[in-house]
């Protein structure tokens, strides 16, 4: 399966930016930097969610949608009368079995509604929620004096109280954790909720395969 | 002079600034603008305390709030199709916010701060998170249908590298704790031989865990986090092959060294054996036929167990049931 990229028409021109590039972080980044010409010329038919399950190294990628338009409400927002174009690049998608997400902020009832949002975005997209549930509050608390000058035994107690939320996704490609944390990321409501993801990845060991000192002892016997 | 002045200034203060409300005659000094006086003769000027000269034009009065036009089955994400404040006249549900006074009631949404303040999901309702999905579903693949379960996932995707992502709001949206990496890793799933997981147990040290017979590499010395899991990658690559050599001085391993105890050629089999052979008489040769006795593979199974694993009822029972066969007691 191949994977696919997203160009946008308003975006700034990247010369460096090759068709099919060989670094695939280099690529990812460059996404957001792409010509109209680019867009134009290397705009292809999106193929279809083939079952690709047989063969693990290559899997669909998508880019994710840069959301400018969605949320600059106070902008006025010029919309591109081309349409936005995926494009399917030959490089494998990295798998994540784990996405776990951790809310945390100072107001419960916003906490609440953004788990039922985050929730919700979850099973629109097909992916698949393993375990959501809040951990226990944590209280910061000091006391200070309440006057400028002496008066000690008249103080002043304040505490700072942070909730959290715990979400675990399971089983999410690259391009659906891409798309889907952008999407929660910049709906995260202002100063009160803050987010930490930790993200498992999996790869194949390649050069561990078979140790070097084997390779070496049949060279050295072969030169002999 | 001086009112005339000041009657100019606060008058383009308040043309500016038309949510402040009126500025007392106090706050004369508020505004260091220029103002020239003819400007602001024919405006909305101050009341004048001492006559009605300058009257003030009548404001416009408000219309109805749209919520009183609003349709049953109107299209919400038209309404609020991204984050915004609250707004009263929008929103047709009566939500009241706020302390209440004595006797009364939380107040009403008109003119409320509290309703303001907190941050609102008007833009995220089912309909707007379904409709923003579907657009968004074009980007995302599928995960393929064979790793189903977390030990086909285990098997052909053995190892695993964990980095945290940190999203605040603050002066900086850069955390130094990001670049870190843990790499994990079954060393069942790697090939490795006898010696090679014993020194590769050794060379590891804490890193192991071995409930889990996981090696957790933790790397966080490089700047940037892809340079940490590079670093990492090469930190098992350099683990395995090293493991895989036999050093010249390994040969000096002692029994101190060993990572489990081995009853073969330990003093308690030397005891054992000599004990037997003096019980029973016999030479050299009968080491071997006692060594294949069913008690005393039954002792050896014991003592193994009690030096492994520990001191437990049942391994202590076990090693006397042995004894007292091996003994004949």
């Amino acid at each position: 399966m191949k994977r696919k990229n997203f160009f946008l028409f308003f975006f700034i021109v990247c010369p460096t930016l090759l068709k099919n590039m060989a670094a695939p972080m280099a690529l990812r980044r460059d996404i957001f930097s792409l010509t109209r010409i680019l867009g134009g010329i290397s705009h292809s038919v999106p193929r279809a969610l083939g079952a690709c399950s047989g063969n693990k190294k290559c899997h669909l990628m998508r880019s994710h949608l840069p959301l400018a338009s969605r949320t600059s409400f106070h902008t006025a927002t010029v919309f591109s009368s081309q349409p936005s174009s995926i494009t399917v690049t030959e490089e494998p998608d990295t798998l994540f079995q784990k996405v776990a997400l951790l809310v945390k902020g100072h107001d419960k009832s916003v906490l609440d509604s953004y788990e039922l949002f985050s929730t919700m975005a979850a099973k629109e997209l097909g992916i698949a929620i393993s375990k959501v549930c809040e951990l226990p509050k944590d209280t910061e608390r000091f006391t200070l004096l309440k006057s400028v000058h002496i008066f000690k035994n008249h103080r002043v107690q304040y505490e700072m109280r942070t909730h959290y939320r715990f979400i675990e996704l399971s089983h999410l490609t690259g391009s659906t954790a891409r798309v889907y944390l952008e999407y929660v990321q910049r709906n995260l409501p202002e100063g009160v909720a803050m987010e930490v993801t930790k993200t498992a990845m999996e790869k194949v060991p390649d050069h561990i395969l078979k140790p070097m000192w084997e390779e070496e002892s049949i060279d050295n016997k072969l030169s002999q | 002079m001086a009112s005339h002045t000041s009657r100019s200034l606060l008058s383009l203060g308040r043309i500016s600034a038309s949510g402040l409300g009126l500025q007392g005659p106090l706050s004369r000094v508020a505004y260091a603008t220029n103002v020239s006086t003819r400007y602001s003769a024919g405006k909305t000027g101050f009341p004048d305390r001492a006559g009605g000269k300058f009257a003030r034009r009548p404001r416009r009065a408000p219309g109805e709030p749209r919520t009183e036009k609003m349709p049953v089955d109107q299209d919400w994400t038209a309404v609020y199709p991204a984050a915004a404040p609250f707004r009263p006249g929008s929103v047709p549900l009566p939500v009241r916010m706020g302390y209440p006074v004595k006797r009364g009631v939380p107040p009403e949404k008109k003119g409320n701060l509290e309703l303001i303040k907190i941050p609102n999901f008007l833009h995220l309702t089912p309909a707007a998170i379904k409709k923003h999905c579907e657009a968004l579903k074009a980007f995302c693949t599928e995960w393929p249908s064979a790793l189903d379960t977390d030990a086909r996932c285990d098997e052909h995707f053995p190892i695993k590298a964990e980095s945290t992502d940190y999203v605040s709001a603050g002066p900086s949206v850069r955390n130094p704790a990001a670049r870190a990496v843990h790499l994990k890793v079954k060393l069942s799933s790697l090939n490795l031989d006898d010696h090679a997981l014993k020194k590769m147990l050794k060379l590891v040290g804490e890193r192991y865990c071995k409930d889990t017979d996981t090696l957790t590499i933790t790397t966080d010395r490089c700047p940037l986090r892809q340079q940490n899991q590079d670093h990492a990658m090469y930190l098992l690559t350099v683990l395995y092959h090293e493991s895989w050599k036999t050093e010249p001085w390994e040969a000096e391993k002692s029994a101190a060294d060993m990572e489990e105890y081995s009853w073969e050629g330990s003093p308690s089999q030397r005891n054992l054996l000599d004990t037997l052979l003096r019980v029973e008489g016999g030479g050299e040769e009968a080491r071997e036929q006692l060594l294949g006795r069913r008690e005393v593979r039954e002792y050896k199974d014991s003592v193994t167990r009690l030096k492994n694993e520990g001191e437990s009822e049942g391994a202590v029972m076990r090693y006397k049931e042995a004894v007292k066969k091996v003994l004949h007691l």
